[in-house]
């Protein structure tokens, strides 16, 4: 076995012309290939444990700006939820939910050093992207792989010298709109509200705007790449060069995000290549200028009636004549939302981050089959950013009454935000490699220290600079300043290893793997220090002799394993200390002068917390029939967080008052995965393959502590709350009444069990204890928002110089809560659907509520999640060596999102992002899976080419 | 070695030992819990609407929030008062254990004076046992918490453990705590030997450990130095603050900043045009009626502000105030409509003690009479010579009125039906001796249990 970088060497770069050269004559090929499994590789038919992989060709069929994008329905068990925001993250979720908040993304690896995220890799630059699913297999990372490992293989150089340009073009639009209600029907929704409510401002029928908010912030967005590489090889050089511009300008106004990558990976060979040397650096900048997402969600809310500015140029607010009924700037508000455009017009923001990356690798062979490896590497992060409020200019806008001489305030502020980070790893290991007959033996040992988290960050705000960009620095600013600057505590990790992996014969495969970490972030806990174990094995049964020579099944593996793994990415904990001059709470007087004494307390207990624990075991089988034709695997596992840490909202009898980490559940994940495929070629030329996948996924809570239980998230920001924490559930699952009809008249209220308040045209809920009264105890489970199954599907065609291809992705079993339909304060726009089905009096509906409503939480507002997108089309070209120089040439153009089939109401049950701009904490007792801001699944077209010379 | 490399120094914040914080802060905080205001509004409607000595009060269409339903006694396990109270006497609790365990440790790592350190420990636990007191006079069976052990937060334990949790905090205390003579001036309001003694005394009383709470307020008449004000009428003023009559006050002052029981003045100053508060927890005509049929004048008219009278410190009240009476131990001269009154809250004071040897002694056949007239004597009532349990019942209705024991006495002397009756209120015996377990900490803790009839 050779060591991961030499072996990556001989695995073919992609190019068009060998994915082509790929599909022809034998199908067995994948058998053969190389999995980086960690301080090591493999042969896929050796593997014992659940390793699924990409390769460069299917990540350039999607091209996205972040490699895991392409992933998504491609890889059973491996579920990502894609942002369509420019320069977003996708979230990825490895075998079900277990585990902490914004500690359940799954350790990223690339070219052997761990980083925190693969933002910054340009995917033309990804030569292979291998996802250690299960235990048996992550256990090499211990501490840090309970929610999977991503490892990313970077290019290198081989061969002949190769340059490739690619470059591509697209357009993108929202699609699943939502359609909104437009002035005649606003003003019936809102009059018919006005009355029910008991008041007497009603809106004229006659209105002078009809405003469309989605035409007045959505465009229609643009995006470019062009991607340069030149790689190849001598005996004992290798080089790849790689240059990547990517600039898309976002469907809101104004948005932007551009990004350079840079990477130059080396190969040397020394000594006979007794001694290779590696070395790979990338350097990647980034410039956004964002734009804030409520600006849609405002768009939703905001009437029809006001108008984007008014006659005299000020800016539009939702005010209305109390006399005439009529929209107009001097009245009172229908509602209490701002402008969508003024809200993106005085977003004033950029940010730019600079990440530096690399490692050097050598390795030695001492003897044959002992061979020493020394990595170390680095990665640098820079992050600025500079935030501009004219707030005179706001302050006006809010009120066309307004004049500046009224003003008091500050004119503006602006503000910086700097990161600055480090980490830095090392590892040396040994491996070990020797045959003896038919036994065959491969060790490795190794040791590695690592820190991460070392910098700072500072933020600096000004008030009144001069309006002039030019002068936009602290130093200008005539009022107050603020500055706050804090270093980050360093985290240090240090970690033994060793695994050892022996077969009998090809026959008979045995992995064991154990890791020793130490992490500083629970050095005052007792134990900083875990062993993490996983023993797993194999059956290759087509190498038994009574399978040889079969005709049928070409290759046949059973495995089975178990596993032991920690998360330490839990969020890190603080205990607050409160003392304050003005708190009433903390102080005290004391003495014949009763001076003002002050005292601390502590908001939320101290806890020991330390890294989860995953327990997980499971099985498979791996399979090709037919020649190939038929390829396919099976696994189920069952995969158990012992101490999962959730984010806990202390109880009254706790007295304290403010929410805290600790460790609170036991949680499984039990599920299967099952991937199947056919491929073949018909005489007449054209090749094929069809393959799809699914995993099944139970999430279930086993138990909960005693004082945890019970309690509730899920906050609709209106005091409303959705989801409860209890055994015996799934994690997040929704918690509310059930609605059992529509309120028709006063008398059914007075004579049945009702909320206080409730009027003919709400929601009836259902007295679920019969106790005659509707309180929390007559709320109930609902399922959760956590799919219970996903899937994918593949297709592909080629003939002659045409390739085709269709990826299909969906999830099902999931529930999402319409959060922007039910939270409301009044006055807000409704969606055409809400307002055709309304309820308008005894007898017109049993099922859907009047204008006037209750905003309680109930399962009227709970939506089916379950959802189909066509996730990528794309037709493609060949011209071989046809053009001069380029030995091929390929065109392809490709649709992302050509549809989705949901039954969701809502924007898109696809949730990666919840309250207003905040990115998806994955806490699952906050708002996930609760859509409250709208932003819409975004579809594109693309036209792109790829030259190789 | 690795272990040398993992371990790191905090930068991003500071580490609570590093804080380097006195131990006082927290125990400071601990009395600060007992300023809130909760203990200004929620408080007036568990201990005082809700009983026959006072109305609702403000306009009949203020509700108060819900303070109308506990006049009324139609409150229930969703009332927010009952609940913020809880919630309130548990953040107490929770902020003297976090400082009795933060003050073992700063000992352990700094060293404390041994004297301070006493000190201190006895007056988180006799704050902590107030609370518990409170606690347990209001729902009966409570959790006992302990705040590293999260189970104890859902589990309720039953109230003889808790009253003799609370015993064992006061004796502690009473052993830690020097006297209110020996305390340096600028420490004047901390929690005394006297203020453990008495509270102990009061708790015996509600135990019904007759001769414990007989000897226990002996101790304090021969020991404490304590004894009554000569003026009934200026003990609930500012210039009797921590005088000789105090055992325990919640310590207020008036100046910028202000700092005492958030707004506990104005919540009760009168309402209306001229007024300067919000008019709550007024005095009930059953109240005004028990005052006159015993001839008591000097407890009356210093209890109760009259609409149109002119106060001690020449404020007139108007005719034009909306309720003909309010509270006048809840009145301070210097900012009475403010948001922070000046005024110290009484919380344990001597003529209580005598009260309270008196009541025990009917039972254990000691000296009721001597410690009664004193009280008696000073409001110039005449003297009774062998006092019935009831005659002593009366004069605490009369001497402690507005001081928020009132519902409680009524509930442990087995007057509640008969005492709500004359009030015109229908107290349902069986339920009403305890308060609801909020509905919301239920909900929280699906297997903590109601009280009886809730």
């Amino acid at each position: 076995v050779l060591s991961a970088q030499e072996d990556s060497l001989r695995i073919d770069q992609y190019s068009v012309e060998e994915l082509s050269d790929s599909l022809d004559g034998d199908f067995g090929l994948e058998l053969e290939e190389t999995v980086v499994v960690g301080y090591g590789t493999q042969k896929r038919g050796d593997l014992t444990s659940a390793v699924s992989s990409v390769k460069a060709e299917d990540i350039m069929k999607q091209p996205a700006t972040t490699a895991m994008q392409s992933l998504q329905g491609k890889l059973s068990g491996v579920n990502v939820l894609n942002s369509d925001a420019p320069g977003a993250t996708p979230t990825v979720i490895i075998r079900g939910m277990g585990t902490a908040l914004n500690g359940m993304n799954p350790l990223y690896i690339v070219d052997g050093l761990v980083v925190s995220n693969i933002n910054n890799i340009n995917p033309n630059d990804i030569q292979s992207i291998d996802v250690l699913k299960d235990a048996a297999s992550s256990a090499i990372y211990g501490v840090r792989g309970a929610n999977g490992v991503v490892i990313v293989t970077t290019k290198r150089g081989r061969g002949k010298t190769r340059i490739t340009y690619d470059a591509y073009a697209g357009v993108r639009n929202a699609m699943n709109m939502v359609d909104m209600a437009g002035t005649q029907e606003y003003v019936q929704y809102f009059n018919e509200a006005e009355a029910a409510a008991g008041g007497i401002e009603f809106l004229s029928t006659s209105q002078p705007y009809n405003t469309d908010w989605f035409d007045e912030v959505l465009n229609t967005g643009m995006f470019f790449n062009n991607s340069v590489a030149i790689s190849g090889s001598s005996d004992n050089f290798g080089y790849y060069f790689g240059v990547d511009h990517f600039a898309e300008e976002g469907i809101l106004d104004d948005n932007k995000f551009k990004r350079t990558t840079v990477r130059n990976n080396n190969d040397y060979k020394l000594f006979d290549n007794r001694l290779r040397i590696s070395q790979n650096i990338s350097a990647t900048f980034t410039h956004e200028i964002p734009k804030p997402f409520g600006a849609i969600d405002l768009a939703y809310r905001q009437s029809p009636l006001m108008p984007v500015t008014f006659a005299d140029g000020t800016w539009g607010v939702p005010n209305y004549n109390v006399e005439t009924g009529v929209a107009g700037p001097i009245g009172q508000p229908m509602n209490s939302h701002g402008n969508p455009v003024a809200n993106l017009y005085f977003n004033n923001e950029k940010i730019n981050t600079t990440t530096l990356q690399g490692n050097l690798e050598a390795t030695l062979d001492i003897v044959d089959g002992l061979s020493v490896t020394s990595r170390a590497g680095a990665t640098k992060y820079w992050y600025n950013k500079r935030a501009f409020a004219p707030l005179l200019d706001q302050w006006l806008a809010a009120d066309p009454t307004r004049t500046e001489a009224q003003y008091t305030g500050n004119k503006n502020s602006l503000t910086f935000n700097e990161i600055e980070t480090f980490r830095w790893s090392w590892e040396n290991f040994v491996t070990y490699t020797k045959s003896f007959g038919s036994h065959n033996l491969s060790a490795v040992v190794g040791v590695n220290a690592e820190e991460q988290s070392i910098g700072f960050f500072s933020n600096m705000t000004g008030y009144n600079v001069p309006v002039e960009e030019q002068y936009w620095s602290i130093h200008h600013a005539t009022g107050e300043t603020t500055i706050d600057q804090n270093n980050y505590t360093k985290k240090s990790l240090a970690s033994y290893f060793g695994r050892l992996q022996y077969d009998f014969d090809k026959r008979y495969f045995i992995t064991a793997i154990i890791r020793r970490d130490g992490s500083s972030t629970f050095y005052d806990n007792k134990d900083f220090w875990g062993t993490f174990p996983s023993i797993s094995a194999a059956w290759n049964v087509t190498n038994e002799e009574f399978l040889k020579d079969n005709g049928v099944i070409n290759f046949l593996k059973l495995r089975g394993g178990w596993g032991k793994l920690g998360n330490d990415n839990i969020p890190f904990i603080v205990n607050k200390i409160n003392t304050s001059l003005e708190s009433n709470s903390a102080n005290y007087v004391f003495g014949p002068g009763q001076d003002l004494i002050f005292g601390a307390y502590l908001g939320s207990p101290v806890k020991d917390v330390s890294w989860e624990i995953v327990k997980e075991y499971g099985g498979g089988v791996d399979f090709e029939f037919l020649s190939g034709k038929l390829f396919g695997t099976a696994d189920y596992y069952h995969k158990t967080t012992e101490n999962a840490i959730l984010k806990i909202t202390p109880v009254y009898s706790s007295g304290f008052n403010e929410d805290f980490y600790d460790h609170a559940a036991e949680i499984v994940n039990k599920g299967y995965e099952f991937s199947l495929g056919w491929r073949d070629n018909t005489s007449s030329g054209l090749r094929y393959s069809v393959s799809g996948n699914i995993n099944f996924n139970d999430n279930e809570i086993v138990s909960v502590l005693p004082a945890y239980e019970g309690m509730m998230g899920g906050s609709l920001g209106n005091g409303r709350l959705t989801k409860r924490l209890e055994a015996g559930q799934e994690l997040g699952s929704w918690w509310m009444y059930e609605v059992e009809g529509i309120w028709q008249s006063d008398e059914e209220i007075t004579n049945n069990p009702h909320i206080a308040g409730a009027q003919p045209g709400f929601l009836r809920y259902k007295d679920q204890n019969g106790d005659g009264v509707i309180d929390d105890r007559d709320k109930k489970f609902f399922g959760g928002y956590i799919p219970s199954y996903t899937y994918g599907v593949n297709l592909s065609l080629e003939y002659k110089g045409f390739d085709f291809s269709v990826t299909g992705y969906g999830v099902g079993g999931n529930k999402i809560y319409n959060g922007i339909n039910n939270a409301r304060i009044g006055g807000e726009n409704v969606s055409m659907e809400m307002y055709n089905d309304r309820w308008t009096g005894a007898g017109t509906s049993n099922t859907n509520p009047g204008a006037y409503r209750d905003y309680e939480a109930s399962n009227y507002y709970l939506e089916d999640g379950d959802y189909f997108r066509l996730s990528n089309v794309t037709l493609g070209y060949n011209f071989r060596d046809m053009f001069g120089a380029a030995r091929n040439m390929r065109v392809y153009v490709t649709a992302q999102n050509l549809f989705m089939i949901t039954k969701y109401s809502g924007f898109t049950p696809e949730l990666t992002r919840n309250t207003g701009d905040q990115p998806y904490d994955g806490n699952p007792y906050g708002t996930t899976g609760v859509e409250l801001s709208a932003y819409p699944t975004i579809r594109t077209f693309l036209a792109g080419v790829n030259f190789e010379f | 070695c690795s272990d040398d490399f993992l371990d790191v120094d905090p930068r991003e914040n500071i580490e609570d030992v590093d804080s380097n914080l006195d131990p006082e802060f927290y125990v400071n905080s601990t009395y600060g819990s007992y300023t809130e205001w909760d203990f200004a509004f929620s408080w007036l409607g568990v201990t005082e609407m809700i009983s026959d000595n006072a109305d609702k009060g403000s306009s009949p269409s203020d509700a108060g929030g819900d303070k109308n339903l506990l006049d009324a006694l139609t409150h229930t396990s969703t009332t927010g008062s009952i609940q913020a109270m809880w919630t309130r006497f548990y953040t107490t609790i929770n902020r003297a254990n976090y400082a009795l365990g933060y003050i073992e440790n700063y000992d352990e790592a700094y060293g404390l004076d041994a004297a301070y350190k006493n000190r201190l420990i006895g007056e988180a636990k006799f704050l902590r046992a107030l609370s518990y007191f409170y606690l347990v006079r209001m729902f009966g069976d409570v959790p006992l918490l302990d705040i590293n052990e999260s189970a104890s937060w859902g589990v309720r334990v039953t109230k003889s453990e808790i009253y003799a949790y609370i015993e064992a905090d006061l004796q502690d205390a009473i052993s830690k705590l020097p006297n209110k003579n020996e305390y340096p001036a600028e420490d004047l309001g901390r929690a005394t030997k006297g203020a453990a003694q008495g509270l102990l005394a009061k708790v015996f009383l509600y135990e019904e450990k007759w001769q414990d709470a007989y000897d226990m307020a002996g101790t304090v008449m021969s020991t404490g130095g304590y004894g009554l004000e000569a003026d009934y009428a200026t003990v609930w003023r500012e210039s009797t603050e921590n005088g000789i009559e105090s055992l325990f006050e919640i310590q207020a002052r008036g100046e910028v900043v202000a700092h005492g029981v958030q707004q506990y003045s104005q919540t009760q100053g009168a309402r209306g045009t001229s007024g300067w508060g919000w008019g709550f927890n007024t005095p009930s005509q059953n109240l005004l009626d028990a005052f006159n049929a015993e001839g008591d004048n000097i407890r009356r008219d210093a209890t109760i502000i009259f609409r149109g009278e002119t106060l001690w410190d020449g404020r007139e009240v108007s005719v034009e105030v909306e309720n003909p009476m309010y509270n006048e131990k809840a009145y301070t001269s210097f900012n009475s409509g403010d948001g922070d009154t000046d005024k110290n809250i009484r919380v344990i004071r001597y003529a209580e003690i005598l009260l309270i040897r008196a009541e025990a002694a009917t039972y254990v056949g000691g000296d009721a009479a001597g410690p009664l007239n004193q009280v008696r004597n000073r409001v110039n009532l005449a003297p009774i010579a062998s006092p019935t349990v009831q005659n002593i019942w009366k004069e605490r209705r009369l001497e402690l009125a507005f001081e928020h024991d009132r519902w409680f006495d009524i509930v442990r002397t087995g007057q509640g039906q008969a005492a709500m009756a004359a009030d015109g209120k229908t107290f349902v015996v069986g339920k009403h001796e305890l308060f609801p377990i909020p509905n919301a900490q239920l909900i929280q803790t699906p297997n903590m249990t109601q009280n009886p009839g809730w």
